[in-house]
């Protein structure tokens, strides 16, 4: 199934964010009125010179950190007039992460990194929890490695194994930063992959700060952050930049 | 298995100081204090070693080897049907003039030596008891004999100004302070000279075992001036005596505070550690909205396991210590010293870990987004 998200309601708005750190001269502004509107299905990429606020923006727009003022509403409750308490809650039900390192226990075998996720967060039983998290697993091509540790990974395999964390609940949302930074095109091209089948086989809203270009002809949408003020790009880039086999996987559409 | 324990398997070489801090723990908490028992047990030998049920003494003893005169005729008060028989029980200190030359303060223990007699101690054999009828005649144990300045059985000496002879010797009973000279209630009334009708103590042995507590309840209430306690509640008084007016306790005492003392730093430091190194994955599991209370239960069950694993590593260690300790000292491991030594030290390491916890307050998601 292919969300259309020209076609549905946003699932996440947001307006007048402002955001700045420090204070008198020290003081930056990294966001400024800025405003976005997210809708399901759709791989929306985030970009912008280093220091521009991508990461700001991420955060704020994910429940992580306070803007100074403006509103943000997830499928329509507002993020921040909610207590800690709710805005957690809401994280628990509907919010995956993928952030720059891989952030994975050390000790802790690729199926518990999941496992974790399930049992903790959703009450699963353990057995459930292993299904799905083998099953998670077997999506990300990572089937056979599923007792190995971070130690005994690629980065390619860790990363996806910190995909497969973020995903494993069925987020609404997913919110990654830079997830291809540390990896090579070959690797990063399917981590790329990955997120966009969660947007368009899933119908999750995936928000993606990056600044590498070769990621462009993936995404549904791509907004430009520079000096805390957004723009948005040329919509569905796709059509524009994809290959024969990008066309071929997008038949349906 | 548990995350905390996957994660201290794999990260053993991190928690292993842990583990070891509180091994080291209990280890000195049990040996210390079990030294301590058993240094102070030897205080209490003519009651543990000695067959009667219940003590009758001056209200004002602290110890067994602190008796003083009471009147004979106490024994009056013990004509009651639980009580099946009694006897006096002499005792006192003494200067032994040593063969060799100078001074030896000892204890001497004069006691009835006939069949079913309660105040012998166990190691007095027959022979010895056939032998210590003859007047003047003692016993002491064979590892005090250099100290007394004798080198054989048969040897004769005096005791203040009374003249004695070693007729035999036994092992094990060497005493705190000065040597016990066993000898029977004559020869410890010639040595001791009480006055007369006194003797130290009245030694009881009752019907059967559970009416000890009703004969002691009943000689309390016939004469406040005197003291009746079960032989197990005497012997405890008497450690209990040596034990607190010596300091010894104190000092030992102090050396196992210091000792838990280190097992909780380096428990605390090595738990810490481990949780600063996880806290960007902490920061993760907050970000996905993780309820803090699963994390909490990580850092704690791995305090728990630490302190599970450095326990079991002790008790090995502390059996075989006890071992080498009993050679040329006396280690007693009480079964409550073993749940105190182990409850101790778990608590320890389990408030590590919930000092520990403190840092958990550094987990912020948003300090992952760079």
């Amino acid at each position: 199934m292919y969300y259309d998200g020209s076609r549905t309601e946003p699932t996440l708005r947001a307006w007048g964010l402002c955001k700045s750190f420090g204070t008198g001269e020290m003081r930056t502004e990294a966001l400024r009125d800025v405003g976005i509107e997210l809708y399901p299905g759709q791989f929306s990429l985030l970009m912008g010179p280093s220091g521009s606020g991508k990461s700001t923006l991420l955060a704020v727009l994910s429940g992580l950190l306070h803007p100074d003022s403006g509103r943000v509403l997830a499928h329509d409750q507002d993020l921040w007039a909610m207590t800690e308490r709710q805005r957690e809650e809401f994280r628990l039900r509907h919010c995956g992460f993928i952030f720059q390192g891989y952030n994975l226990f050390p000790a802790l075998t690729a199926r518990q990194q999941l496992e974790m996720v399930l049992r903790w967060g959703k009450g699963y039983s353990a057995s459930e929890a292993r299904r799905r998290a083998d099953q998670m697993l077997s999506t990300l091509g990572l089937a056979k490695k599923g007792d190995l540790r971070p130690m005994q990974l690629s980065g390619g395999e860790k990363q996806r194994v910190a995909i497969g964390r973020a995903l494993i609940k069925d987020p609404t949302f997913l919110f990654a930063d830079e997830p291809t930074a540390a990896l090579d095109w070959k690797h990063g091209e399917q981590v790329v992959e990955l997120l966009r089948a969660a947007a368009h086989d899933a119908g999750a809203t995936i928000l993606v700060v990056a600044h590498d270009a070769r990621m462009v002809p993936y995404a549904d949408r791509v907004f430009h952050l520079d000096d805390g003020v957004l723009a948005e790009g040329v919509e569905r880039p796709m059509a524009m930049f994809a290959d024969s086999r990008d066309v071929a996987a997008f038949g349906a559409i | 298995m548990s995350y905390a324990i996957s994660t201290l398997w794999h990260e053993r070489a991190r928690f292993f100081p842990g583990v070891l801090a509180v091994a080291f723990s209990a280890l000195l908490i049990a040996l210390q204090c079990g030294l301590l028992l058993g240094l102070f047990s030897i205080t209490s030998i003519p009651i543990d070693e000695s067959d009667a049920d219940i003590w009758v003494a001056h209200p004002e003893v602290p110890s067994v080897d602190l008796g003083r005169p009471i009147p004979e005729a106490w024994a009056s008060y013990l004509a009651m049907p639980e009580v099946v028989r009694v006897e006096p029980y002499m005792e006192g200190f003494g200067y032994w003039d040593k063969p060799t030359g100078g001074m030896e303060l000892c204890l001497v223990i004069g006691s009835r030596l006939g069949p079913g007699a309660m105040g012998p101690v166990r190691q007095l054999t027959a022979e010895h008891r056939a032998l210590l009828a003859q007047p003047g005649a003692i016993v002491v144990d064979e590892a005090e004999m250099g100290r007394l300045g004798i080198s054989k059985v048969g040897d004769y000496t005096e005791i203040v100004g009374k003249q004695v002879r070693v007729v035999g010797t036994v092992r094990g009973l060497r005493s705190l302070a000065g040597p016990y000279v066993f000898c029977s209630l004559e020869t410890a009334r010639s040595i001791l000279r009480p006055p007369p009708d006194q003797t130290t103590f009245l030694l009881v042995r009752c019907r059967s075992k559970e009416d000890i507590p009703t004969v002691v309840e009943r000689l309390k209430k016939y004469d406040r001036k005197l003291m009746a306690m079960a032989a197990e509640d005497f012997s405890v008084r008497s450690r209990w005596h040596w034990l607190t007016k010596t300091k010894a306790g104190i000092a030992l005492g102090l050396a196992a505070i210091l000792g838990l003392m280190v097992g909780a730093v380096v428990t605390y430091q090595t738990l810490r550690s481990a949780t600063v190194a996880s806290l960007k994955e902490y920061a993760v599991l907050r970000a996905l909205g993780i309820p803090r209370r699963h994390v909490i239960g990580l850092v704690v069950g791995q305090s728990f396991w630490v302190g599970l694993a450095g326990i079991a590593i002790s008790i090995p260690l502390i059996h075989s210590l006890a071992i080498v300790g009993n050679i040329g000292a006396k280690v007693l491991l009480p079964w409550w010293l073993w749940t105190a030594a182990i409850s101790i030290t778990m608590t320890v390491a389990m408030l590590s870990g919930l000092l520990a916890l403190r840092t958990l307050r550094h987990v912020e998601p948003v300090t992952l987004l760079r």
